[in-house]
């Protein structure tokens, strides 16, 4: 069976449902208004990261993209959906590999399209005080905005194919995302700049003093996205449907 | 040919054995019934068939072939396994139309499809407004979308309204006679006697029966005759004699078991008993399927103490 029909019908899977589309605007829309939020903030803060405060619109932000990468696969564990699904694409295989495919493009685009309106926003309120960033530093922060929310609805997609799942994903993730994450992680220091969320957002800011740097935490975050969606893969090829 | 060959398949999820060394074919041009209690492995034959569930021994072939191997699968088998499977938030033609690209069929199937199966005008309705029924049709119409050789379909009838399900009849009728293999699940034995050529049995995962439908009733039901007369003592007096068995009932009509219309009519007549009524009461697929499940059930019952069950 060739690649192309399939991934298109999976692309017609996400058009077609409404709260998938509305998910992907929730991104954009949640994470520039609360940049542009941020930007009328003070930047007396000795703290105060330019870079970080154009993007703490990706911090809520991404909650909205895992809810997409999640449903989008939950979809399909609808009373029996799946073997729907598959009855079409027996190839498992490239069905899962469609599916996410379906998911992280359009997933990629929104945050592209975010880190952009979240730093012009932002820049907006924020006047001179982000006069210090280069133009480096700021596109940077737009394409690694892009990336870091494309890897997190990636994330919850794989894990939403091993859990089967939709709703064990979203509570596994958004508490760890909104409350460990937040409240351990400056306590616990080290080890908590590898979870998922803290190294990929490394690339958000100007300068952080974590072990990890702008890319190479986001590669850490790539290699957990990377390992839920083979957990994923492996739960779709080996189970009964 | 395109016939489903299943080859002694085994399917079992942990300690039970959901499908017990099946082996049968599924010839086309004819419906074949698919019967057995609940939880006989009716479905999960049809999955293993779809390679939706992996046997744990024994093969299942479609025209020859895995499914799974199939190129464009739902040109060669369409399926009806669950009607709630399609997603509610989705339109109706939406959901074809995904189903449809998939396998690159043409969209101007969907809408024959829909057409054939009475949902045009609901087309562009969520799923999640339709009555089961409606679900029901939308699942025969994905089922038909890539005009297959081959259709498994399973309780098809279920939820339909009466013009539902005559429909469906004619369906799978028209269906068999163009030459399609068509395998109906059912446990509606009235329902399934009205379309079925051939019948194929479960009972806990094994085959019970597969045998033409005729042939099933005929084995199992002995011929029955119903009359009626004005003088019913002087009738019945006459059977007696001639070693017939009968039946009284409350309204005065009498059942005889083992006999053919010609014969006791003769006898009536002889007898001087005038004749009201006399009809040849055709066993029914219903009696024949009690039958053959309750001396199977004696048949497990008698067996069970000295043979426990493996697995």
């Amino acid at each position: 069976m060739p690649f192309a029909p399939v991934l298109r019908s999976e692309w017609l899977k996400i058009r077609t449902l409404r709260s998938l589309c509305g998910a992907l605007l929730a991104v954009f829309a949640v994470s520039t208004a609360f940049s542009a939020l941020a930007g009328t903030s003070s930047s007396s803060d000795p703290e105060f990261d330019p870079l970080f405060t154009a993007f703490l619109g990706v911090g809520p932000g991404q909650i909205a993209a895992i809810a997409f990468g999640a449903t989008a696969v939950s979809s399909e564990f609808h009373g029996g959906g799946l073997r729907l699904s598959l009855a079409a694409v027996p190839q498992r295989g490239r069905w899962y590999a469609a599916k996410i495919a379906a998911i992280g493009v359009p997933a990629l685009l929104v945050g592209l399209v975010t880190g952009s309106a979240s730093l012009a926003a932002a820049r907006a309120g924020l006047g001179d005080a982000a006069d210090g960033l280069t133009v480096g530093e700021q596109a940077r922060g737009v394409v690694g905005c892009g990336i870091y929310l494309t890897l997190m609805a990636l994330f919850a997609a794989g894990l939403t194919a091993l859990l089967r799942s939709g709703v064990a994903t979203l509570s596994v993730l958004i508490p760890f995302i909104l409350i460990i994450s937040f409240v351990i992680g400056d306590v616990a220091g080290g080890l908590t700049d590898f979870l998922p969320d803290r190294a990929g957002q490394l690339i958000l800011h100007e300068t952080s003093d974590s072990a990890l740097g702008p890319w190479s935490g986001l590669g850490v975050t790539a290699l957990w996205t990377a390992a839920a969606l083979l957990a994923g893969a492996w739960s779709v090829r080996r189970r009964d449907a | 040919m395109t016939s489903i060959d299943i080859q002694n398949l085994t399917k079992e999820y942990g300690t039970t054995r959901a499908v017990d060394h099946l082996t049968f074919r599924v010839l086309p041009g004819r419906v074949t019934g698919f019967l057995g209690p609940n939880g006989a492995g009716k479905s999960t034959a049809m999955r293993l068939v779809l390679g939706l569930d992996r046997p744990t021994s024994g093969t299942a072939t479609v025209g020859g072939r895995a499914y799974a191997s199939l190129d464009e699968p739902l040109r060669h088998a369409g399926a009806l396994l669950d009607a709630q499977a399609a997603h509610g938030s989705r339109t109706a033609r939406d959901h074809l139309r995904v189903l449809a690209m998939s396998n690159r069929i043409p969209e101007r199937r969907v809408d024959e499809v829909l057409e054939e199966t009475g949902l045009a005008s609901a087309a562009k309705r969520r799923v999640k407004t339709y009555s089961l029924g409606m679900r029901q049709r939308l699942g025969i119409a994905a089922a038909l979308l890539g005009d297959p050789p081959v259709l498994l379909l399973d309780e098809p009838s279920n939820g339909l309204d009466p013009e539902g399900i005559i429909w469906i009849r004619e369906l799978l009728r028209r269906l068999a006679g163009e030459g399609r293999t068509v395998l109906v699940s059912s446990h509606l034995m009235n329902e399934t006697a009205s379309f079925a050529d051939h019948l194929v049995v479960l009972g806990r995962g094994r085959l019970l029966a597969d045998t033409p439908l005729r042939e099933f009733i005929h084995a199992r039901v002995q011929p029955r005759v119903r009359v009626r007369t004005s003088k019913g003592a002087a009738l019945k007096e006459a059977l007696a004699r001639h070693g017939y068995e009968t039946v009284e009932h409350a309204d005065g009509h009498l059942t005889v078991q083992h006999a053919r219309v010609d014969d006791i009519g003769r006898l009536a007549s002889n007898a001087d008993a005038p004749v009201l009524e006399l009809t040849a009461e055709e066993g029914t697929l219903e009696q024949a399927y009690l039958d053959l499940t309750t001396s199977e059930a004696e048949f497990t019952a008698q067996r069970s103490p000295t043979q426990p069950q493996e697995a």
